[in-house]
């Protein structure tokens, strides 16, 4: 479907003299000029996501200009950051609600492809690359939420990490590990901050790579036909009838609107509740209501009102099973309506998910 | 054909040495036992020339032969002598004879129980007290234990003591009463009568008691005024050790009511800084002069504030009523100051008075620094729910609190110029910290008006994207998603 389109026109001098050394109008054209399923109804999510990324690296790399990870400083230098440097409040709370909404529609983007069953053939390891990225996500938020060094963020790295601590026969080794020894200390918070702005960026980095360029190679999914398998009778497919449109500019303008629509809401969330902060972090003290961050609620309340190998087991099967969904769901059929039982569980297992994750913010 | 048994013969010659260590080690453990089996007494604790434990001596062998027979008896005595066994004195081998007199050693009942060996049966109350301080005021007996030994003095000059020992008035309250019988534990332990969080509860299972009161003529709601204290508040529903109990007034051992010259004493022990600042006010150079009770009770002491200055309505007052007509020296009727709310100072200070003005004075200092800190407190949280960082503020209204609780406990000292001085303090902190949450409100403020800026100029973007999309798309077909 990814059908290369326009032909490579002529451009300025300039814009020549760049094409005549680095040769870059064909790879351009081959990326951009594209055709895309005029059915396609993205949403716009997994665009959203990516300019909420683009956001996160911006805004982290000026934070870590100021950010000092160390027990005595990293509380001090976000307190700094935050009311002291030159616009440091807007970065960290843009930063802030950034990660929580790049979080929020990475997960509707999930909802997204599974309602269109955008995750069947040929698009399984689109799918893993995704799952692989929801997964680097929720680590940045883990390993994010630690750096602020005051109370919320301490106590909350207590528990996410005791949650860790419990994986059957790995636990206590992942427990140190994660740790960089017993307790949350200052080989915690090194790690943590080596992991939040190299490993997952990295990390984060090459999945999206491979996850746009599968995108690129298969073309965005139709959500009324499935992607035909190719027959030895009729080699080439026969969606050729279906009715496209170009990628860009079309699509990639209604994406920046989408992109500057998120921009105005970061803006009024920064402005409106910036990110705060509470008293630095005491290890003698323990707050009396210590939760973990929202998006880690249910996998929280689920431990507390299950047997404990079940309740830390349950969420990382559910995510290996996520990830496998392709090979398990192997109807072909794609439109929501005709996949009553897909939809039913997916159903439940979301209004589970969400539902643990109201009763732990209340309990 | 050959090689089996040659490895056979060396497995044997590596396993003999192993066998010959496990069969000798074996022998060294068998040896141990028997001689461990053969020799029942403990290795000496202390040296040849070192005194015989106290009661010990006659104890160890001795309630064995007492036991023995007297957990048969019935149902009573067997449970007395459980209680014994987990009682400090059981845990210690003090033994039945310690008190009861008698020689343990016998299992003949005519022996054992005889008048001649001592035998004493149950001391009656008069006897007992003397019975436990046998033991008690020795101090080479409690040497080993770290007990104090000036018990028995201190009950002999405590009105249960008194009148015991001078009048024989055996109802009141003994040793035992308080520490139990056979079942005395440590006053350390918490299941113990006598450990602080209980004692309220024993002094009032007599003193709530209007029948056994009678004969004295003494109140019985004590109690039941301290467990509404501030006091019995922090005792009995916080389990804060440090609250005061009963005794930590009264005394334990030397029980009395403290007198009114001794209360400021009483209360410094614990107020120990408000008692500096009580004498250096005209109030404690008086004779007659108030003292803590005056303003704040006794029993049922609550947490002071400024409505402690004034009646709403100013009481009828004339000079005889503090002053005696004769003389004119202070009279403190302890009567009028029965009911919480008569404890003011215009109670004494006629508000035509040069000493109420001062006490007026008083108390606008704190008015003002007091309004000055909930202005400052107020502003800051209004500036933290906007999301603003305000640890400097706290800090401020932090350093303004401290100066306002010094300022309020300086009230003792009777002293204007010594209140303002702290109140004019926590005002200009107050208000330095309000400052501080203003700017932060302001700030806020900006980064909203800015922000609508901001919103306009992606708004206008959008809307340019829009009509940039109307063309694209108007140009090339059907619509996006």
């Amino acid at each position: 479907m990814a059908t290369p389109e326009a032909p490579i026109t002529q451009g300025g001098r300039l814009s020549d003299w760049f094409e005549e050394r680095l040769h870059a109008r064909e790879l351009f054209a081959a990326l951009l000029h594209v055709r895309i399923p005029a059915e396609a109804r993205t949403y716009y999510l997994g665009g959203i996501t990516l300019f909420l990324f683009g956001v996160q690296v911006v805004t982290g790399t000026l934070l870590t200009l100021y950010y000092k990870p160390t027990p005595d400083t990293a509380f001090d230098s976000v307190k700094y950051i935050t009311s002291v440097v030159e616009f440091g409040w807007l970065i960290r709370s843009v930063h802030h609600w950034a990660a929580n909404l790049m979080i929020i529609f990475l997960v509707l983007h999930v909802v997204r492809i599974f309602v269109q069953g955008a995750y069947k053939y040929p698009r399984e390891l689109t799918w893993i690359m995704g799952i692989g990225l929801l997964g680097v996500t929720i680590g940045f938020g883990f390993t994010g939420y630690l750096l602020p060094w005051d109370q919320r963020a301490f106590w909350a790295s207590v528990v996410g990490t005791e949650i860790a601590g419990g994986v059957p026969l790995i636990g206590p080794a992942l427990l140190e590990l994660l740790r960089g020894g017993a307790d949350v200390t200052e080989a915690t918070l090194g790690r943590f901050f080596g992991m939040h702005i190299l490993v997952l960026p990295l990390l984060l980095g090459a999945f999206l790579v491979a996850h746009l360029l599968i995108v690129h190679q298969t073309g965005l999914a139709s959500p009324k036909r499935p992607t035909p398998r190719p027959r030895a009778a009729a080699p080439g497919g026969d969606a050729q009838n279906e009715p496209l449109k170009p990628f860009f500019p079309n699509y990639v303008l209604d994406e920046v609107i989408a992109w500057a629509a998120m921009l105005a809401m970061l803006v009024v969330l920064a402005s409106v509740m910036p990110a705060g902060l509470e008293a630095k972090a005491n290890p003698l003290e323990t707050p009396p209501h210590v939760k973990p961050e929202w998006y880690f609620l249910a996998a929280y309340q689920l431990l507390k009102v299950v047997p404990r190998d079940v309740g830390i087991l349950a969420p990382m099967v559910g995510i290996a099973l996520l990830g496998l969904l392709p090979f398990l769901d192997r109807n072909p059929e794609v439109r929501a309506r005709k996949r009553p039982l897909a939809l039913l569980m997916g159903a439940v297992v979301a209004v589970a998910v969400v539902g643990l994750s109201v009763w732990g913010y209340y309990s | 054909m050959n090689a089996l048994p040659r490895s056979a013969d060396q497995a044997i010659r590596v396993i003999r040495p192993v066998l010959l260590a496990a069969a000798l080690v074996g022998l060294g453990l068998v040896l141990v036992q028997a001689v461990a089996a053969a020799d029942p007494t403990p290795a000496p604790s202390a040296g040849p020339s070192a005194p015989p434990a106290p009661g010990a001596s006659a104890a160890a062998p001795a309630q064995e032969s007492c036991l023995t027979c007297h957990a048969a008896i019935d149902n009573t005595q067997h449970d007395i002598t459980e209680q014994w066994k987990i009682s400090v004195h059981g845990q210690n081998g003090i033994g039945c004879a310690s008190c009861h007199g008698g020689d343990p050693t016998s299992d003949e009942v005519t022996v054992a129980m005889s008048t001649s060996a001592g035998f004493i049966g149950k001391p009656d109350r008069t006897m007992a007290v003397s019975v436990c301080g046998d033991c008690h005021s020795n101090v080479e007996r409690m040497r080993q234990y770290q007990l104090p030994t000036d018990q028995l003095s201190k009950y002999r000059t405590s009105v249960h003591g008194q009148r015991l020992l001078t009048v024989q008035d055996t109802r009141v309250a003994i040793c035992t009463d308080c520490h139990g019988v056979h079942d005395v534990k440590k006053a350390s332990d918490p299941t113990a009568p006598v450990f602080p969080l209980n004692v309220p509860k024993l002094c009032a299972s007599c003193h709530a008691d209007a029948t056994l009161m009678k004969p004295y003529d003494i109140p019985t709601d004590q109690y039941q005024i301290y467990e509404t204290s501030v006091h019995g508040q922090a005792l009995l529903v916080d389990q804060d050790m440090r609250a005061p109990t009963c005794a930590s007034c009264h005394g334990s051992h030397d029980a009395k009511p403290p007198q009114s010259s001794e209360v400021v004493g009483v209360c410094g022990k614990c107020h120990t800084a408000t008692q500096a600042l009580y004498e250096q006010s005209r109030h404690s150079r008086l004779d007659v002069g108030p003292k803590c009770w005056t303003c704040h009770g006794t029993h049922d002491v609550v947490k002071p504030d400024e409505s402690r200055f004034f009646h709403p309505n100013p009481p009828e007052i004339d000079c005889t009523t503090c002053h005696n007509p004769g003389d004119r020296t202070l009279i403190l009727s302890a009567d009028r100051f029965t009911n919480d709310t008569d404890r003011r100072c215009d109670t004494c200070h006629h508000e035509t008075s040069i000493l109420y003005s001062q006490a007026e004075g008083i108390r606008a200092a704190l008015d003002r620094a007091n309004a000055a800190y909930q202005s400052a407190e107020e502003r800051i949280g209004e500036a933290a729910a906007a999301g603003m960082i305000v640890s400097d503020a706290d800090v401020t209204l932090s350093e303004a609190k401290t100066s306002l609780i010094r300022g309020r406990a300086e009230v003792h000292t009777t002293k204007l110029s010594a209140v303002a001085a702290l109140t004019d303090v926590a005002t200009a902190k107050a208000a330095e910290a309000q400052a501080f949450a203003d700017a932060k409100l302001q700030e806020s403020a900006s980064r909203r008006e800015a922000m609508v800026i901001v919103l306009a100029i992606i708004m206008v973007n959008i809307v340019a994207l829009f009509l940039l999309r109307r063309g694209i798309h108007h140009d090339e077909g059907p619509a996006a998603p």
